[in-house]
Order: C-alpha cells, then sequence, then structure tokens
C-alpha cells in the first residue's frame, strides 16, 4: 500500500476557495475559452491504489467524448486496460462514456461554473 | 425509501432451529416478490423452492489445511480469501448454467451427475484444478497482487478471464467489460471468432486486452466453429464513492430478475458476499465466512459435496449496506441469449426508474483507438493567451485540445 502523499492531504478543492473566487475564476477562463468546459478532477480522498493527478484544473474541449477524456486521463497515470478506473461525476453517478462533455457539463455543472469529477478504482475485500 | 434506517433485527424466542442456525433468520413471511438469479418465488407459498434453489447454488467459503500455496505459502485462505471465493461462486453459477442448466437442483446425499462432479473438481482447493484458491491466488501476482493480498471485484474478475483460458472442457468466453461500458461488437467477435469481423482473427490494435480465445481463434476443430462460445459477462462497477447512491438501487435489483443473472459479487465495506438476489429493500447472499476443512475427494473421483451447499436460510442485507464497488455477472449460452440480453438492458435503461449502471453501445467509438493523436500535451498558443491566470495556489489549468 503507497503510502499517503501530499494531495491526500490536501483539502478538496472546493474547500480550498470560496465560492466568489471560484465563480469569478470560471467567468474568466470562459471568456477566454468559450469553447472550452473548466473541468476539477480530484482524487478520491480515501483511493489507495491509482496515482494522484499533477493537475486538478482542466479546460477540455466541448466536443471531447467521456470515452476520450478517460483515455487521456488512464495514459497520464500509466495504467493497464485491465485497471479498475471509475470517474464520478458530482461524487455520485458514473459518467455515461458516449457522452461528451457539453451534454456532461450541461447536466451537472455546479452552481460556481466547474464541472466536478472523482475518480477512484475499487475498494479492496479480505475478512 | 432512505437509506441509514437499519433494519430491525428479529426478536423472535429463541426456538431450537434460531440456536441451530445462530444468525441465520428464516426466510421473511412477506407477499414481495423473492428475485433468485432471473427466478421469480413467492415467500409465502414456495419457501420449499427458494431454499432449495439457494441451496443448489455453490457455496465456496474459506478453507483451512489445504496444500501450501505456491508449495510454500498459506495453507488456509481464512482473512483474506473472501473476495477469492466469491469469484468461485459467481464462476462455478456460469459452470452450473453451461454444464447443467439453471434449473438444476442439488439434492442431498444423491449420487450426482458426471458433469457436476467435474465442476466441483474445477474448484477444489488443489494446485491443479482450473479454478482453486490456489490458481486465483497466483495468477493474482500478474494483477499485481501477491499472495494473500486481499482482491477486489475486478482483480477477482480480471484473473477468472485468464483462467478460463486453460479450461477447455467449457470453452468459455470470460469478458471484462471496462470503464462501466459493454460493447456488443468486442462480444460478438470473442464469442464468433471465427466469423470475419473486418478481416484478421486478431483485435483491432489499442484494444490491447489480452482476450481469452485470441490463440484459439485459428485453430478451432470443425464442429466447434458456428457454434457461439458460451459468455460470461463480468462488468465490475464503483457505484458510488463511500456509500451506494441511491439512484442505481433500482437497476441493481433489475439486475437478479434478468434470466442471465449469475448474481453480484461485492459485499459489505472489507468482506466480500456473493449476491444472488432480493426481496424488498434486502438483498439475498451467500457469504464465505466461514472456515471448513478442505475437501480430499475419493479415489473415484467423487467429491463429499455436503460442505459446498449452503444448508440454512441465506443471509440478508439492507441493500444500502452494499459496499459500491461490485461487480455484475450474466451468462449467454447463445448468442440468442445475448441478444435478448441486450434488449432487456436497454428496455432497462429507457423506462427503468433507476439510473443505468453501465453502458451498452454497438461498436467500440472510433475515436477510442486514435486517442494518442489528440494533443496531450498543453495548448501553447492557448498557454500565451492564458498569460498570467494563475490562482493563489500557483495552480494553472492545464488545456487539452483536439
Amino acid at each position: 500500500m503507497p503510502p499517503l502523499d501530499k494531495s491526500q492531504l490536501q483539502k478538496p478543492f472546493k474547500q480550498r476557495k470560496s465560492f466568489a473566487t471560484r465563480k469569478q475564476e470560471v467567468a474568466g477562463i470562459r471568456t477566454k475559452f468559450p469553447n472550452k468546459i473548466p473541468v476539477i478532477i480530484e482524487r478520491y480522498q480515501r483511493e489507495k491504489y491509482l496515482p494522484p493527478l499533477d493537475k486538478t484544473k482542466f479546460l477540455v474541449p466541448q466536443e471531447l467524448t467521456m470515452t476520450q477524456f478517460v483515455t487521456i486521463i488512464r495514459n497520464r497515470m500509466a495504467l493497464l486496460p485491465t485497471q479498475a478506473f471509475y470517474l464520478l461525476i458530482d461524487s455520485s453517478g458514473l459518467a455515461s462514456m458516449s457522452l461528451t462533455m457539453a451534454q456532461v457539463y450541461k447536466d451537472h455543472k455546479d452552481e460556481d461554473g466547474f464541472l466536478y469529477m472523482t475518480y477512484a478504482s475499487q475498494e479492496m475485500f479480505g475478512r | 425509501y432512505h437509506c441509514g434506517a437499519t433494519s430491525q433485527p428479529c426478536q423472535a424466542t429463541l426456538t431450537y432451529d434460531t440456536l441451530r442456525f445462530g444468525e441465520f433468520e428464516d426466510f421473511p413471511e412477506t407477499s414481495e416478490p423473492v428475485w433468485i438469479l432471473g427466478k421469480e418465488f413467492n415467500a409465502l407459498t414456495e419457501k420449499e423452492e427458494i431454499l432449495s434453489d439457494v441451496t443448489s447454488r455453490l457455496w465456496f467459503t474459506y478453507r483451512k489445511n489445504f496444500q501450501p500455496i505456491g508449495g510454500t505459502g498459506p495453507t488456509s485462505d481464512t482473512g483474506w480469501g473472501c473476495m477469492l471465493r466469491c469469484g468461485q461462486m459467481i464462476l462455478g453459477e456460469a459452470l452450473v448454467c453451461r454444464h447443467l442448466g439453471r434449473d438444476w437442483r442439488w439434492v442431498r446425499g444423491q449420487k450426482q451427475k458426471e458433469e457436476y462432479i467435474s465442476i466441483l473438481n474445477a474448484f477444489i482447493d488443489k494446485k491443479d484444478s482450473y479454478y482453486s484458491i490456489h490458481q486465483i491466488a497466483q495468477m493474482g501476482v500478474g494483477e499485481g497482487k501477491s499472495i494473500g493480498q486481499w482482491y477486489g471485484p475486478n482483480t477477482v474478475a480480471q484473473v477468472l478471464k485468464k483462467l478460463a483460458m486453460f479450461d477447455s472442457w467449457s470453452r468459455l468466453v470470460v469478458h471484462v467489460a471496462m470503464d462501466n461500458t459493454v460493447v456488443i461488437e468486442e462480444i460478438k467477435r470473442l464469442c464468433m471468432p471465427w466469423l470475419d469481423f473486418g478481416g484478421a482473427c486478431a483485435e483491432p490494435e489499442g484494444a490491447g486486452e489480452l482476450n481469452g480465445c485470441l490463440e484459439g481463434a485459428c485453430a478451432l476443430a470443425e464442429e466447434e466453429t458456428a457454434l457461439w462460445k458460451p459468455l460470461v459477462l463480468l462488468i465490475p462497477l464503483r457505484l458510488g464513492l463511500s456509500d451506494i447512491n441511491e439512484a442505481y438501487i433500482e437497476t441493481l435489483k433489475q439486475c437478479f430478475m434478468l434470466p442471465q443473472s449469475l448474481g453480484v459479487i461485492g459485499g459489505k465495506p472489507n468482506s466480500a458476499h456473493y449476491f444472488i438476489g432480493y426481496v424488498g429493500e434486502e438483498l439475498i447472499y451467500l457469504d464465505p465466512h466461514t472456515t471448513q476443512p478442505a475437501v480430499e475427494p475419493y479415489e473415484d473421483g467423487q467429491v463429499p459435496d455436503e460442505t459446498y451447499h449452503c444448508q440454512h436460510p441465506p443471509c440478508r442485507m439492507h441493500i444500502c449496506e452494499l459496499d459500491p464497488s461490485i461487480a455484475a455477472g450474466f451468462f449467454c449460452k447463445t448468442e440468442d441469449e445475448f441478444d435478448d440480453w441486450c434488449m432487456r438492458i436497454r428496455r432497462v435503461s429507457l423506462y427503468g426508474r433507476g439510473l443505468p449502471m453501465f453502458e451498452l453501445v454497438d461498436s467500440q467509438p472510433s475515436h477510442m483507438v486514435s486517442v494518442d493523436v489528440l494533443n496531450l500535451t498543453p495548448d501553447f498558443s492557448d498557454s500565451d493567451r492564458l498569460e498570467r491566470f494563475f490562482d493563489s495556489e500557483d495552480e494553472e489549468f492545464e488545456i487539452l485540445s483536439l
């Protein structure tokens, strides 16, 4: 089991910044990049198997599908195709892989304007 | 219904039976339908049938005093092997469906069919049985799990996929659908490898998976072509972070109502169970957490089999107690059964009350293969225009471009 790293000790993005700051940040970036979706992707706080990502904030083309996005993240982490990797939108539901970012954003964007995703593998069982 | 409400433990007076079965409550008297592996029962009028169906499933538990795994390893799997045992149970159910049929019943003390003995022998705790604890634990090393380490539902699914390739008797295709997506074309290619899907016998580049029938695909015996290789479809999922998202509960129940159901492997946090059905808001499961002595087959190959069947009323737990990490299993013996499964899944996702747990698509999205042409590095022209768009923690956006 890997030791705890910095990203697990760090508070989630939403808790690090005020709502006003986050909202302002989205407004600024959306003006400059109206065709890109601002996405926050964070590792599940109790995740033990998947590595942390070096970035939290992404600007993603709106026509990108979830499959493509997941493939990019999987490649970043150098995961094997057989390794479990799940992206949960808003900490609750699995993303449908055929949807585009724009579609997911429309249905799930936060009040602050970001789209929040959490990644996790699977829990292990033994007792 | 709201999760978090705990079901009241049965406070019935102690009778001989409750003493004998300890925690095993009798099956509830309810007018709600009972679903077990795609079969519907009435709890008021079909209690015997329910218990007979549950008892007929193969029950794999912790065992002790088996041959040391790997020659010098553990001789018991108590405290680590519960998910491996659940993997054995779901595959055992697939083999029962494959060789005996869903309606086959186990009768205590009766001389058993040859196929049944062969199935049981595939799981006996010896190093060379197809799906023994020895084989599963040792194949797990390739998945990054040392012997004795805990498995998740996906870990055991991946291991079973590899082990099934050596089982020439069952000729199963074990397919593990990743990224909560089931691709119909991929499955048809695996189950009918002799058909020409765009030319070669091989998988396209980029699928990159070691699939069950690559090597066998081009060298099949004549009589085997034209026959669909029986499919065991395992779908590992994560239905929430720390708790199951309630929007999935109705869809999860639907899994047990499909005739192709092999149940679900998963558990409560830390403890693996094999879920075979539900009644009301409770899941019905077989529990591997009983340590029994390893069984030695007789000289003639017969196996003393009483300890491989759960003869007390099955365990139940509230659906909300389910850990979100699971794998759902389905068995399709023929292409028609698979087509029927696809039709039913589509119906559930169109008209069902819950959120779909996975997506069913006709073909692998074409861009899947061409992902490496995506620009994975930050787009520098964009970055320039981004100028000093830093936040207080110096966190920059990473810009992805097509």
